[in-house]
């Protein structure tokens, strides 16, 4: 009798995993076709803003692309340079993919849509980014070779000080919903267009999306890989697969900034029509997916826009502007908090 | 049985990644298992309900204390035979040190043994932590910021070192450059084509 | 409230996972012709002379030292943002001053030079 109940309960755990780990698959694998589309879009844009047509050749205007670009790199040699430390060589593009995906167990794609809609989403997401320094730095330790090494010194130096205002910005963010729980961020923005935090805090959202194109080590920040000064920076000895993890972890990143940016400060899955209009006016994912669709044309418009920023540039930027211009906002949203402002504080 | 895995897998983990910290000779490995042993560490937090420590204990030693002792330790050129011998040299007094820990572990631990769990507040435990830290603990919260302050002033003074000679520029000053700065304009009478040197007439036009 | 956290151990199997595959694939599809000339280090084409674990500027470890205290005060931030409706007034003004002095330390870096990258 006890073997049957404790058999069942078995069962019940086994089918209970499967129908998460398809979940899980259903949010990771979408994920990864968009990374390889957003190469495609990335491409293109940047080719029609350079008065280019960009790829064209692999299936219906080039549509194919991606795929031909996956399996080129799978069907590369991977190697492993001779004086690196084999082990942590290969390690580091774990490093850096997994928490690129696994921040997405909180990101809520609609109402309480997250897979794990923990209360401490916010210090979760906060964690994941603290770890994606580990990846650059053991690439660019293990491979051995200066230009690796620089690289992975000056992007974790970068990083860490565009955290910092990440961090600020976020609390920003935490004073007015007054919860780290991702889904009641965006809740608590919910009854139409003005409720969206991008009013009030529009310096910290600025900030949280520039350092967000930092964090991704994205042009003009993507000194890491300045390849006019050192080449491929921390990934120069990685070729085929595992430069591909690298790829494909940088790309992940950019579309969890972009998801990040939509829900703290435009509303996540909320209608700008909301309230005003009968079917416009509905949440739904499709309004996060067009929020996001922005925020990363964004990315690729200041790839083809900006030059790079010098090295001493960025540091300044981070430590001296966007710091206390975060710490000043936190101070003015005390003021609103003790004598109220909005609909929003 | 079967819920208390998630403890024991973590736990294995725990003191497993804390040997290897020991035990390693690269000191680039040590350093990755002391992340791994924090990320354990962070696991069973978890698992107590200390959400909010959880994630702290994340984001501040494996995102930011583990990356500076990567900096340190990745940069050291560290003879491998000397580390080993002064491993042997060090582990009386490393025992000694850890049975003082443990005895206090203990002490500490019976007097909280009875009457001790774990809640769940509404709304997540960091919210309950915050109330508290922000009204109880009030006075060690604002002596913890002039800790942090004394830190701040003292790693100023152990690392800063200001390099001479370094050619760096100042945006600051970059764009406060007027033209006067840069630019003088020379009026030159005009001369024949035969190769004749400037003449000394010449007159300066600046203002 | 443990059981949300479940779906995140699923995730980082699935992406180790992708990983794996991805690397396995790499391995076994891609060619193997091994090179003394190839497995060297990139050095623009010259030989690489010395280890290239070199010391760096001790600016880099005063960044992440003053990183480390940020993140501390971060972390001391979130549960104070949190929790702003039932602190008060006075938790709200305890904050302003714990941020004041932090503020002092930060003029003090920016004053001595620290925050500046030559």
């Amino acid at each position: 009798m006890t073997m049957a109940l404790s058999g069942q309960y078995m069962t019940n755990g086994l089918l209970a995993a499967g129908v998460l780990l398809l979940k899980v698959l259903a949010v990771i694998m979408p994920i990864t076709v968009v990374v390889a589309y957003l190469t495609y879009v990335e491409r293109k844009v940047i080719g029609y803003m350079q008065r280019r047509i960009g790829p064209h050749r692999v299936g219906y205007r080039g549509l194919l692309q991606p795929f031909a670009d996956v399996f080129k790199l799978l069907l590369k040699e991977v190697l492993v340079p001779a004086s690196a430390n084999r082990f942590l060589f290969l390690t580091a593009p774990f490093l850096a993919l997994v928490p690129a995906l696994a921040t997405w167990a909180v990101v809520p794609f609609w109402r309480g849509a997250a897979l794990a809609n923990v209360d401490a989403g916010l210090l979760y997401v906060l964690a994941m980014t603290s770890m994606t320094v580990y990846g650059i730095i053991l690439a660019g330790w293990s491979s051995n070779s200066k230009y690796a090494l620089l690289g992975a010194m000056r992007s974790a130096a970068q990083m860490v000080a565009y955290e910092i205002a990440m961090g600020f910005a976020l609390v920003g963010v935490i004073m007015a919903s007054n919860s780290l729980n991702l889904d009641r961020i965006v809740v608590a923005q919910a009854g139409g267009l003005h409720h969206w935090y991008i009013w009030p805090l529009l310096p910290l959202a600025v900030v949280y999306f520039i350092c967000g194109v930092a964090e991704t080590n994205r042009a003009p920040f993507d000194v890491a890989e300045g390849e006019s000064e050192i080449v491929a920076g921390f990934h120069v000895e990685y070729s085929g697969a595992g430069f591909a993890l690298f790829f494909l972890a940088e790309y992940a990143n950019m579309i969890l900034i972009s998801a990040l940016v939509s829900i703290f400060f435009v509303g996540g899955w909320l209608s700008p029509f909301e309230g005003l209009v009968p079917i416009l006016g509905k949440p739904g994912l499709h309004w996060l997916a067009l929020k996001m669709a922005f925020f990363l044309f964004c990315f690729l418009w200041f790839r083809a826009t900006f030059p790079r920023y010098r090295y001493d540039q960025i540091m300044r930027l981070g430590w001296k502007v966007f710091i206390p211009l975060t710490l000043l906002w936190i101070g003015l949203e005390c003021v609103w908090k003790a004598v109220g402002f909005g609909p929003w504080f | 049985m079967l819920p208390a895995l998630p403890f024991y897998l973590a736990s294995a983990f725990l003191i497993g990644a804390s040997l290897g910290v020991v035990g390693s000779r690269n000191p680039v490995y040590a350093a990755l298992f002391l992340v791994l042993a924090f990320v354990s560490a962070a696991v069973l937090w978890l698992l107590a309900g200390a959400e909010f420590l959880a994630m702290a204990l994340v984001v501040v030693y494996v995102g930011a204390v583990m990356v500076l002792f990567l900096f340190v330790v990745m940069m050291i050129d560290v003879r491998l035979a000397v580390l080993h011998r002064s491993f042997v040299r060090y582990l009386p007094l490393g025992v000694l040190v850890a049975v003082a820990m443990m005895v206090q572990i203990i002490a500490a631990l019976r007097g909280l043994a009875q009457g001790a769990g774990h809640a769940f507040p509404e709304g997540g435990n960091t919210e309950a932590l915050g109330t508290l830290i922000y009204t109880r603990f009030l006075y060690p919260f604002e002596i913890a910021g002039l800790i942090l302050l004394l830190a701040i002033v003292a790693a100023i003074a152990l690392t800063l070192r200001r390099r001479e000679g370094t050619r760096h520029q100042d945006p600051g000053r970059q764009v406060l450059v007027r033209k006067q700065d840069r630019l003088r304009l020379w009026r030159l009478p005009p001369h024949q084509a035969s190769g004749e040197q400037l003449p000394a007439s010449a007159q300066r036009e600046d203002t | 409230m443990l059981a949300a956290y479940l779906a995140i151990p699923f995730f980082l199997v699935v992406a180790a996972g992708i990983g794996l595959f991805a690397l396995a694939a790499g391995f076994v599809l891609g060619p193997r012709r091994p090179d003394p000339r190839k497995a060297a280090p990139y050095e623009c084409g010259f030989e690489a002379f010395e280890d290239a674990h070199m010391p760096f500027d001790v600016r880099y470890y005063l960044v992440a030292i003053l990183f480390i205290l940020f993140d501390l005060e971060i972390t001391f931030l979130f549960p104070w943002a949190v929790s702003l409706n039932h602190i008060g007034t006075a938790g709200l003004l305890a904050m302003v001053a714990f941020l004041l002095v932090l503020t002092i330390g930060f003029i003090y870096e920016w004053r001595k030079g620290a925050l500046e990258w030559e």
